[in-house]
């Protein structure tokens, strides 16, 4: 599977203005605009923490060898409120995503793009839209 | 040490373009708009506690004013509330907003990068009335700066996509999973923006879920702590006029946290002195008013406004920042990375 394919190069100034700002930490601090990641990978895990959660994957490259990524996801309060349960992503779905790599070259990536394989966004939801969201409330 | 530059203006052009719905009614000015949030506020009695005091209790948000700019554009000069027609404008926009949300597929042309996907955000429910956050001075704008104010180092924080990053230290309270402040742990952000007030006799504590902050502030006329013990978020005290609830917070350590997103910004002297006021209008607002005078740092004081509402639903989750805090430790390894990279570089020209 393709490891680090430069897919395209994004005009980070439009990119970054109709993004939202002020998650809690700068991105491309964390992240290389010239590192390009998109691939599919079997999720072996989801943390659950603060200040975001972090999905894992096993990526496997076309020689077969097995390369564990860690994926960048929202804060998990905000998952919460759009609907997102531990149990949303089992271990062993495969995703596809797209995102850069951590500048230090480790294999964390920000998850610009997160599908299931047949296209469908993982992160579907609003936080304002589902009052039924969170756990152990009833709307009004 | 330096990044490539990689817009750090992106996240104030960021912050207004995303959001520039928002908000909700508006509290405590001369002729608020009718509440939306509080559509029975006209029936409507001040509950009260057991023990008599107005009660405020409940888990509130900020989140319908999410976007709206602390400092008022000039375009609308001394107007604080939308007219109806920008309102439905902008209810308009936010409804587009989050049917987006709702959209299974990826847009095609979407682009990828390395800034925050839009489904990290929470959402306004309602657009925000108000043109700023600032609502006094009548201009909505913050007074200047003092000089000596415009000389402090302002921690690097998550606006800035260039920091430097020589050291932990050198990043805000808030990335680093300390504190946002005061007026960081209330005034609206893209997410986190929960407030739960719990009362008890002679006590009103304020739970903020982002960075989980509990503010306990005593309503029994005690003076304030001795000029010596100081903290990030200050020595508080209550009192009730009428139905507000006034809190007036000091003994702040000063050089932590400034009024911008997250308590980013100029930071706070510690002569910083807080005024706020929560007034509820109905069943499901609150009025919330800060007065910030601090007189080290700002010409004058000024006084930002904005609604609290309650949501179906809505509660505030524990939000223990540091357990997972991996973006300071990319952002410092990736500074290295970085440096070590323009080192090789530079031996190659040689």
């Amino acid at each position: 599977m393709r490891k680090a394919l430069a897919v395209v190069v994004p005009a980070f100034v439009l990119l970054l203005a109709s993004t939202p700002a002020r998650a809690h930490h700068a991105f491309a601090a964390e992240f290389d605009a010239d590192k390009p990641i998109k691939f599919k990978g079997t999720v072996t895990k989801m943390e659950w923490i603060n200040p975001h959660a972090w999905i894992h994957i096993d990526v496997k490259g076309e020689d077969g060898k097995v390369t564990p990524w860690m994926i960048e996801a929202a804060a998990p309060n905000s998952l919460l409120r759009r609907g997102w349960t531990k149990e949303s992503l089992p271990k062993g779905t495969e995703i596809l995503v797209e995102g850069y790599q951590a500048k230090d070259g480790a294999n964390r990536g920000n998850g610009s793009i997160i599908t299931f394989t047949d296209g469908k966004k993982l992160f579907v939801g609003s936080s304002a839209g589902d009052p039924g969201a969170a756990p152990g409330t009833t709307a009004k | 040490m330096k990044y490539p530059c990689l817009v750090p203006v992106a996240a104030v052009v960021a912050g207004v373009a995303m959001f520039a719905l928002a908000a909700g009614p508006v509290l405590g000015q001369s002729a608020p708009p009718k509440s939306k949030a509080s559509p029975a506020a006209k029936t409507w009695t001040q509950p009260k506690t057991p023990w008599g005091d107005p009660d405020l209790q409940g888990t509130w948000t900020s989140d319908d004013c999410i976007g709206t700019p602390m400092n008022r554009p000039a375009n609308f000069g001394d107007r604080l509330y939308y007219t109806e027609q920008e309102l439905a404008d902008r209810q308009d926009r936010l409804k587009t907003q989050l049917q987006t949300d709702l959209v299974e597929t990826v847009a095609s042309g979407q682009r990828v990068g390395t800034g925050p996907p839009a489904h990290w955000a929470e959402r306004a429910r309602r657009p925000c009335r108000q043109t700023s956050l600032v609502i006094d001075p009548p201009n909505g704008k913050t007074p200047d700066l003092t000089a000596e104010a415009k000389t402090r180092r302002i921690p690097e924080g998550a606006g800035n996509n260039n920091p430097k990053a020589d050291s932990w230290e050198d990043f805000s309270y808030y990335i680093r999973c300390i504190s946002r402040g005061v007026p960081g742990s209330i005034f609206p952000v893209i997410y986190g923006n929960g407030q739960q007030i719990v009362q008890a006799p002679g006590f009103v504590t304020i739970m903020q879920e982002m960075v989980h902050e509990a503010r306990v502030i005593p309503l029994d006329g005690r003076p304030h702590a001795s000029p010596n013990i100081r903290s990030y978020m200050g020595d508080p005290r209550g009192r009730w006029e009428g139905n507000t609830l006034v809190v007036e917070t000091t003994n702040f350590l000063g050089n932590r946290n400034g009024l911008v997103g997250n308590g980013g910004g100029t930071p706070f002297s510690d002569a910083m002195k807080f005024t706020e006021r929560f007034t509820r209008l109905g069943p499901d607002e609150i009025a919330y008013k800060i007065t910030i005078d601090d007189p080290k740092t700002y010409a004058s004081p000024f006084t930002v406004g904005f609604p609290l509402t309650q949501e179906p639903g809505y509660q505030n989750f524990e939000y223990a920042c540091h357990e997972g805090n991996y973006a300071m430790f990319d952002s410092l390894s990736g500074a290295r990375a970085q440096e070590k990279r323009a080192a090789e570089a530079a031996a190659k020209k040689k």
